[in-house]
């Protein structure tokens, strides 16, 4: 699957939500982003894979791949068939990026009502911004 | 919808060697006031549950009228009353996000409580709510069902990459990691007494054989990649399974190893729920057709329930005689249906 270039927007988008106050690439010290790394990883580990995968195309899991996902559209995994909710995302033309990813894991049913993922939230503010710099950086990859 | 993962009934029927059972929808029946169409012969109602609590797993008390339900978002375990359309919240603990519930032999209300990764139990007489949580090395283990086996032992699975059991007389927990790690789903005891869990991201039936070690068999599914979701015995003691990827319902027979696939109607099915009932009628949610099914095994065919409001997400189907309980995850309701004598 072809992976989106990264967008500005996303960089923007992150930096408005705050996120700049994390340690991110070319800035703070390499412990202090390994840490925020870390962090996110094992939020991601925790809370996200057991149905999502960060490597392109169909692993069998329950949920699409997340593998570029910033930049790439909402409902954007061309093998993975979406619920009803986020092709209307999708059809408004929604295109992920770090500030409204840190929305959607806030309360993911709250910005898609009746989406067919049945996770809660990350209600951690600190976590949150973590997996979103984590999967910005996967992103990137 | 496209999706290189679409593919039509008759070409799965073809490759799989799928039986291919009709659907049937029958005529609407007249319909009181709170009641929705539904096929002839049943009735369909629909509760209001508390405004966003996200409510899922059900439990049927079996001595009273009331539905207990997780309320996944709201953190709280909340008795219904389906007589008076009442509602009485227990607040589970800070974080909590419950998965799944059951009755224990004690009366009591057992739940798999993933926001605080502990196993809960809330007193039906006084509400009380207690925790054991799993180990520290346990942490984050995403817990989703758990069944009672005979002699009273609560099984359970974690969505992370493990089973477990807990002992309600010595309060003595015991966990294992799940063969191929993440994906331990829905868990079921037949009437024999053999415990079986089935793997979402591992895509596989396994049947717990020692239940001291933990030790495990796995089954495989015909149909690889299957995303097997959750798992219900019937009286016979087959397994009958909700397949998310593939869209199928499977039924594993122990007896002689056999296995026999179906595919739900429709084009894209996701096969999410299941439950069989006391006449071994195998009732199944499909969120792609935003509906409740159920499938005779006799006839194999399919009769349909639309819910009549868009994503229901039924995520869980309970019940007791002559009813069928679902929690509308997705609209913030309960779902009855009656079923004929």
């Amino acid at each position: 699957m072809r992976r989106p270039e990264p967008r500005p927007i996303a960089i923007v988008a992150a930096l408005a939500m705050g996120l700049a106050a994390l340690p991110g690439p070319g800035a703070g010290s390499a412990a202090a982003q390994d840490t925020v790394a870390a962090r996110g990883r094992a939020v991601f580990e925790a809370r996200c894979a057991s149905c999502h995968t960060l490597a392109p195309g169909d692993e069998g899991l329950p949920g699409p791949s997340l593998a570029g996902l910033i930049g790439r559209r909402v409902a954007g995994d061309p093998g993975f068939d979406y619920s009803p909710a986020l092709h209307a995302a999708a059809a408004r033309g929604l295109v992920w990026d770090a500030a409204m990813l840190d929305r959607f894991l806030a309360d993911p049913e709250a910005m898609f009502p009746g989406l067919w993922m049945g996770e809660n939230g990350v209600r951690d503010a600190a976590d949150r911004a973590a997996v979103v710099r984590f999967l910005a950086d996967a992103s990137r990859r | 919808m496209t999706s290189a993962r679409r593919r039509s009934l008759l070409r799965l029927a073809v490759t799989a060697g799928l039986a291919t059972p009709a659907l049937l929808r029958g005529r609407p029946a007249a319909s009181a006031a709170g009641n929705a169409p539904a096929p002839s012969g049943f009735r369909v109602t629909y509760f209001a549950a508390r405004p966003g609590s996200g409510s899922r797993d059900v439990a049927c008390s079996p001595t009273d009228a009331t539905v207990w339900y997780c309320g996944q978002r709201d953190g709280t375990l909340t008795r219904f009353d389906p007589r008076d359309g009442s509602l009485h919240p227990v607040p589970l603990g800070p974080g909590a996000a419950p998965h799944g519930v059951v009755f224990g032999p004690d009366g009591a209300l057992w739940v798999t409580e993933g926001g605080q990764n502990a196993i809960a139990r809330v007193d039906p007489r006084d509400f009380r709510v207690q925790l054991w949580r799993l180990p520290e090395a346990r942490a984050n283990a995403n817990l989703n069902t758990g069944a009672f086996d005979r002699e009273g032992f609560l099984w359970f699975t974690g969505q992370n990459g493990i089973y477990g059991r807990f002992d309600p007389r010595t309060e003595r927990m015991a966990v294992w990691d799940a063969p191929r790690g993440r994906g331990p789903y829905g868990i079921t005891v037949t009437p024999e007494g053999s415990v079986w869990f089935v793997s979402l991201a591992g895509s596989y039936l396994a049947r717990i054989e020692d239940r001291e070690t933990g030790r495990v068999r796995i089954v495989e599914p015909p149909t690889p990649r299957q995303g097997a979701r959750r798992v219900w015995s019937d009286s016979q003691g087959r397994l009958w399974i909700s397949e998310w990827n593939s869209g199928n319902v499977s039924m594993h027979d122990p007896r002689d190893g056999s296995w026999k696939v179906w595919r739900l109607p429709g084009e894209r099915p996701r096969c999410y729920a299941v439950y069989v009932d006391e006449q071994d009628m195998v009732w199944l949610t499909d969120f792609a057709a935003n509906a409740i099914l159920r499938f005779d095994p006799r006839s194999e065919t399919f009769l349909a329930f639309p819910s009549d409001r868009p994503g229901a997400n039924v995520r869980h189907l309970g019940g007791r005689r002559g009813e069928i309980w679902g929690g509308e995850s997705g609209n913030n309701r309960l779902v009855r249906i009656e079923t004929p004598a």
